[in-house]
């Protein structure tokens, strides 16, 4: 098996889990309604399908257009160059970007479900109690939703252990460098070698049925009953 | 005898769902009772006051200079005008509210339900929490989850919530002895009182329980539709309704 491939997985993975954490829980929260009873439904619901996009596109096509509006032929992606001194494309920060982009609806569909069952009779009476909204998020929606987070952590996490389409258009095939699982079992069987295809592919399902053994089991905790 | 000073004055001009609020109270009573039928709009009444109902408009809500301000000095910086129309969020007012549902933590002990408020508020008041506990007789369910607790404790539960919220300038009531049997609430309305005017609390409650509004003998709002029909003393306001449950036990 490709160590390399395997150990750049696992990174690609962990580093697109704690990014779309820290960025879905927000949007998560606001797309569920519970950041404010004065939000409009219209604007939730555009960017609840926006965020489901990913579900129903060919990798390819996210794939493709980041990297086309990543590189230097467009103002975002010259922007990006000038800042940071590269391109994103073939590159590990680029493969975290894609990833982000392609495993939102995994982080972000969860946490909203999580924070839709919160009852917004809990809420209110926590703000009556003199709970800023932050503390509300805090001390009640944050200990309600866990199962929620710990579903979309490993969800994303297999997810993106996964993922090839969008890896293979925006970081190429560089050894240790852009060369994912997904990527190298493609390899290994371009070069007829399926002994080592196979042992990969045995990993991949490993992982991904240990991540969703976990999901179901953490799914059936009725820890966020309300009384 | 001149009329005693209002400690709370408000003006609710809304829609909620089909029922259009239009009503101007003055409270002065220690207690005062917003009795009607349910669907009448007392509860979205108290919503309103705590600043649950985002699209309502309250005009003209204000204390009475001797009772000082309803909201604290922080909180009025908060407040943004819109001509007469306040918008203070809930948490910035110094109001007590118990919901007609309890809606307890559902992560939270019996405890650390009615500790909630005062583990907010700088410095932390324990002492509260622990006379509320006892209040409500609470002490020997402290330790329980809310899952484990029969209806009317989960609503003892929610009222001493309510009391052991730190510097509150008025209190709410939502049906507050639902669930609760008879001898236990003739036996916590005096107390409740004493608790509350020991702190100088004026408390709204709603109800459309005959009987509980005059064993409270507060002050009386009898609402229908969304309207004020008549505004007195219990006993008084309420003895229609008191001569036909004399006339129903005949």
């Amino acid at each position: 098996m490709d160590l390399a491939a395997l150990g750049l997985t696992l990174r690609l993975a962990t580093v697109t889990t704690l990014c779309l954490l820290i960025l879905g829980t927000p949007l998560a929260y606001w797309i569920a309604g519970l950041a404010s009873a004065k939000t409009r439904t219209l604007p939730r619901r555009i960017a609840q399908a926006a965020v489901a996009l990913p579900l129903v596109l060919p990798p390819t096509v996210l794939g493709f257009y980041l990297l086309v509006w990543l590189g230097p032929a467009r103002a975002p992606g010259r922007a990006l160059i000038h800042l940071i001194g590269h391109p994103l494309a073939f590159t590990f920060s680029g493969l975290v970007v894609g990833s982000v982009l392609y495993s939102l609806p995994f982080a972000v569909q969860p946490l909203v479900l999580a924070f839709s069952h919160v009852d917004r009779n809990l809420t209110d009476v926590a703000s009556t109690l003199g709970a800023s909204p932050l503390t509300v998020f805090r001390r009640v929606v944050l200990p309600l939703s866990r199962t929620g987070f710990l579903t979309a952590a490993i969800l994303t996490f297999a997810h993106t252990v996964g993922e090839f389409g969008v890896v293979l258009m925006l970081g190429g095939d560089i050894p240790g460098l852009t060369r994912t699982l997904s990527i190298s079992i493609f390899d290994q069987v371009q070069e007829l070698n399926y002994t080592a295809a196979d042992r990969t592919a045995l990993a991949l399902v490993a992982i991904s049925f240990l991540a969703l053994l976990l999901v179901y089991w953490r799914a059936s905790s009725p820890e966020t009953a309300v009384v | 005898m001149s009329n005693p000073a209002p400690h709370f004055q408000l003006s609710l001009n809304t829609d909620v769902g089909a029922i259009h609020i239009d009503v101007t109270l003055t409270f002065t009573a220690p207690w005062t009772i917003l009795f009607g039928a349910s669907g009448s709009g007392k509860s979205t009444i108290l919503r309103a006051i705590c600043g649950l109902l985002p699209n309502a408009r309250i005009f003209s809500a204000c204390a009475a200079p001797e009772g000082g301000a309803l909201f604290a000095e922080a909180s009025v910086k908060a407040v943004e005008l819109d001509g007469n129309y306040m918008r203070v969020p809930p948490h910035c007012r110094q109001i007590a509210y118990a919901p007609q549902q309890p809606a307890l933590f559902p992560h939270l002990t019996v405890r650390d339900n009615i500790a909630f408020s005062s583990s907010l508020h700088q410095p932390a008041n324990p002492q509260l929490a622990e006379e509320a506990l006892s209040l409500f007789e609470l002490h020997k369910l402290s330790h329980r989850s809310p899952a484990k607790l029969s209806g009317g404790e989960r609503q003892r539960v929610n009222l001493a919530r309510a009391f052991a919220r730190p510097d509150t300038r008025l209190m709410l009531l939502d049906e507050p002895f639902t669930g609760l049997d008879l001898r236990l609430r003739d036996q916590l309305i005096p107390r409740m009182q004493q608790f509350l005017a020991a702190r100088s609390i004026p408390c709204i409650s709603v109800t459309h329980d005959v009987d509980e509004a005059l064993l409270l003998d507060a002050e009386v709002f009898r609402i229908d539709s969304g309207r004020i029909l008549a505004h007195g003393p219990a006993r008084t306001i309420l003895a229609d309704e008191r001569t036909r449950l004399l006339n129903a036990l005949r």
